[in-house]
């Protein structure tokens, strides 16, 4: 009852850390009755957007929504109400953006150490850092 | 599995921010059950070694204390009762070690304390907390 932590944001990227991030919020969501958001964001380089043959790299988009609907089943496992959606662009700008937005209501971001990201720095990754000082929404990082 | 946060730890510093953290990690205490551990680090660093440091460190561990006090006070308030650190050494140093040491699940900090040059959004002790802690952290913003 007391957590006031009612939505909680879980960014996914399919890697092992973003699966256990998802459990701990599913977890967390348990204990204060809250709902997930899952966002999954699939990177697209800048130069895309004004690329001719960009459009080739669209159609990867299902990959990104079996993530959400395998994240969903995950969810409705333990009794949790978990909406997905999609993005596509850049995930650390992203991420955070839709955390800061008011619309979305968002209380709590849940972040894996590090996801899918090359070895940037030896402990947190590049995307965990970027949204850990943009946000300014809490963070737990899951380790 | 590793879900449930046991033990959480709450490094406070006096701050408004410090204090934030310490009601979320009441909220927490509240919904998981688990065991609150309050440390206060009398901070040793260079410059201080240089100056006239008997008086100095006596203060802080006076300030310090009182922090803590302060902080039980409201716990007991709440029904909640926590284990106390007095330490001294550097900050981060000292509150890795207390995690190893009581093995810890969470580490709940602020965003900010009360370090003077800070990062612009993140405080730097919560960010090397952030980077090199073995166990969850938590970033109360």
């Amino acid at each position: 009852m007391a957590v006031k932590t009612k939505k909680i944001l879980v960014p996914l990227d399919g890697s092992k850390n973003s699966i256990r991030g998802l459990d701990m919020a599913i977890h967390i969501a348990r204990q204060s009755q809250g709902t997930l958001v899952a966002l999954s964001v699939k990177t697209v380089p800048g130069i895309y957007a004004i690329h001719p043959l960009g459009f080739l790299d669209f159609n990867s988009m299902t990959e990104v929504k079996k993530l959400l609907s395998e994240a969903k089943v995950r969810a409705a496992k333990k009794g949790i109400d978990l909406t997905g959606k999609a993005i596509a662009g850049d995930p650390g700008y992203d991420i955070a953006r839709f955390a800061n937005n008011p619309k979305n209501k968002i209380d709590m971001v849940v972040l894996g150490a590090r996801g899918r990201g090359s070895a940037t720095e030896i402990f947190l990754g590049s995307v965990s850092n970027y949204v850990l000082h943009k946000s300014k929404k809490p963070v737990l990082i899951v380790k | 599995m590793t879900n449930s946060f046991k033990k959480i730890l709450v490094p406070i510093d006096g701050s408004i921010y410090s204090e934030k953290c310490l009601e979320r990690a009441c909220e927490l205490v509240d919904a998981f059950n688990s065991n609150l551990i309050l440390i206060y680090v009398v901070e040793k660093s260079l410059p201080i070694n240089l100056l006239d440091r008997k008086e100095y460190l006596n203060m802080i561990r006076k300030f310090g204390t009182k922090i803590l006090e302060k902080a039980n006070e409201k716990l007991s308030k709440k029904g909640i009762t926590a284990k106390i650190f007095l330490k001294e050494g550097n900050i981060v140093n000292e509150i890795e070690k207390i995690v190893k040491k009581e093995k810890c699940d969470l580490v709940v900090v602020g965003n900010k304390g009360l370090g003077s040059v800070s990062r612009f959004l993140l405080g730097s002790v919560s960010n090397k907390i952030s980077q090199s802690s073995s166990c969850s952290v938590l970033i109360v913003k």
